[in-house]
């Protein structure tokens, strides 16, 4: 059996709000194989938000260890952690966050100008990830010029061009009409299926939840279900 | 898209904004060379070969206290001088200036200062009617051209130190010394005019050379001393710098408003870039997300500053250069100004205020952008 792409012991996260220790996540143990669509649901406050940063190297543990394929996150400094998300991570974020001043090609191949590919390369990369989303023919397009749903799938795009193992969407559906976040997450699930990625995806939302290989229930930093 | 691309797509992306910022900092370094200008003109003491062998030779007591004429003697006798006149400024206004003419009139014995100002060049037709003629002058090129004179005019002064007015014709001009400005007279017609009174308002020397020029100054002061005229002799160039040490308040005013200006200039840019940065703190932190390091966004922020700010000298700066090389600043000045020359030094110095001001406010946003985290950098949109 392949070993799990993303492995967590014994996660701990505390924030210090004023005179108070809040604890985020208590004592997390998880294991998340190849292509899986995980969902992580929970009230707000609940710890879902920190482990997904966590996984994604954008957050760091109190406590214990998040390997991440064979790299364990916590430990690798500002420098090599932000080479690591390139390389190993999409993000999706619930209000898209695209650059407005660039059109949906440059912020699809914004990731890409870290990798030293050539023009021609990016450009390719570019317009393979814009074709799987289907908004090839909206690639000069700003995004004010872009509906919610279409800057979502900008984003999307945004996500796989570098080819990551990981996709992490933090409630991506949040600002989205019913027709576009079924679009969305359709595109999601067909990236755990049928590109093998794997999919993190926090949600509020039971609907959405249902597009995922296995739901996580998190509460007060703790999996309960 | 390279990241070039995307530096100036963020530096533009409020346009409004940047060309604001982009103005400041111009039209500060405008005033910054304006004033630098101004400030050299005032200050910048004749540095050809004829000033440090001309030699001022003035009453000890006061530049306003005239000498007797009887020294001619003695002066010209002292070893080492090779020729000299009297030299008295006359301070005239003249005809159509109602409070101030900015060209000197100097009464001087003709035949004897075409060997002190050696530079000037005259043609010798000219010369020769301006010695025969004690009621003929010679004028300096800019100011006839400023006036539009021509040889026969008449030009009229009226006398504010000297209780006399002069009516003088014009024999001729002269060009090719530090300053084409001066109207020379015959000293006979200011003496005839003022009563005869058997004094000058200054000498004016020539030395054999410059190793010469120190110890004739000396041997000068040295023959009246204890004299009822003692007189103080120095080198043209000291001359000037004496009237210049005259400015030092001009110009610890013009160096402060310099520092203003800068300052001020650093506060606004500093501002602005701030309020840049602070507006793009979600961006700039879904960048660090997708892979970009602290050092990569400290090079955007700094490359816009930088950018903005180097705009704005080449506006500034490069807009007064090109202003004042084709500006008649003598006419609009009224003379006051003769060459208001922009220098290289002085573009280096705009050029490297705006490098400063480029690093320095970019200091700030850099440092708070790499002092926060992805997470709370997310946090600002939500």
């Amino acid at each position: 059996m392949a070993p799990p792409i993303v492995s967590i012991r014994d996660l701990s996260k505390l924030y210090r709000q004023g005179d108070i220790n809040v604890t985020a996540l208590n004592a997390v143990s998880l294991d998340i194989e190849l292509g899986e669509f995980i969902v992580l649901m929970g009230p707000s406050g609940s710890g879902k938000s920190t482990l997904l940063h966590i996984i994604a190297g954008i957050d760091r543990p109190t406590h214990g260890s998040c390997r991440v394929q064979d790299t364990d996150v916590a430990r690798l400094n500002e420098s090599q952690l932000a080479d690591w998300r390139n390389r190993n991570v999409g993000f999706v974020f619930q209000s898209f966050n695209l650059i407005p001043v660039l059109t949906a090609f440059e912020n699809v191949e914004l990731p890409l100008l870290l990798t030293g590919l050539k023009a021609s390369r990016r450009r390719q990369q570019v317009t393979t990830a814009l074709h799987l989303v289907g908004l090839i023919d909206r690639q000069h397009h700003l995004p004010r010029q872009l509906s919610g749903g279409q800057e979502q799938r900008v984003a999307i795009a945004r996500a796989l061009v570098t080819d990551p193992p990981l996709i992490v969407a933090d409630e991506p559906t949040g600002n989205l009409d019913a027709k576009s976040a079924t679009d969305v997450l359709e595109i999601l699930r067909s990236l755990s299926q049928q590109a093998g990625k794997t999919v993190i995806m926090v949600t509020h939302d039971p609907k959405a939840a249902a597009y995922g290989t296995r739901q996580l229930h998190l509460e007060k930093g703790e999996i309960v279900a | 898209m390279t990241l070039g691309g995307f530096i100036l797509k963020n530096a533009l992306r409020n346009k409004r904004r940047a060309l604001l910022s982009v103005l400041s900092v111009g039209v500060s370094l405008f005033l910054f060379i304006t004033l630098q200008v101004a400030l050299r003109e005032l200050t910048l003491p004749p540095e050809d070969l004829g000033s440090s062998l001309r030699i001022i030779v003035r009453n000890k007591v006061s530049l306003a206290s005239p000498l007797p004429a009887r020294q001619l003697q003695v002066i010209e006798k002292i070893p080492g001088i090779a020729a000299v006149t009297p030299f008295t400024f006359f301070g005239g206004l003249y005809k159509g200036d109602e409070k101030f003419t900015s060209f000197a009139q100097f009464a001087v014995d003709p035949a004897r200062v075409k060997d002190v100002i050696v530079d000037a060049k005259m043609d010798p037709a000219e010369y020769a009617a301006w010695v025969a003629d004690r009621t003929l002058c010679i004028v300096g090129l800019d100011t006839a051209r400023r006036y539009n004179l021509k040889r026969g005019d008449r030009m009229q002064f009226t006398g504010t130190f000297y209780p006399c007015d002069l009516d003088l014709r014009i024999a001729g001009f002269y060009h090719g010394t530090a300053d084409d400005r001066t109207v020379f007279f015959h000293h006979r017609y200011l003496d005839e005019a003022s009563g005869n009174p058997g004094t000058v308002g200054c000498w004016w020397a020539l030395a054999s050379s410059a190793e010469e020029a120190a110890l004739v100054t000396a041997r000068i002061n040295e023959a009246f001393a204890n004299s009822s005229a003692e007189v103080r002799a120095e080198t043209e160039r000291a001359f000037q710098l004496g009237f210049i040490s005259m400015w030092a308040n001009i110009k610890v005013l013009i160096g402060s408003i310099c520092t203003v200006v800068v300052f001020t200039l650093l506060l606004v840019t500093v501002s602005t870039m701030s309020m840049a940065i602070r507006e793009r703190f979600r961006e700039l932190a879904v960048l660090k997300a997708l892979g970009f390091r602290r050092r990569e966004l400290l090079g955007f922020i700094l490359a816009e500053s930088f950018g903005l700010s180097m705009l704005g000298a080449i506006l500034g700066a490069g807009g007064a250069w090109l202003l004042y090389r084709n500006l008649d600043i003598q006419k609009l000045a009224n003379g006051v100004f003769l060459a208001f020359e922009v220098t290289p030094r002085m573009l280096g110095m705009a050029f490297a205020i705006a490098a400063l001001l480029g690093i320095l406010s970019a200091i700030a946003p850099a440092l708070s952008v790499a002092r926060t985290s992805v997470v709370e950098g997310l946090r600002t949109l939500d």
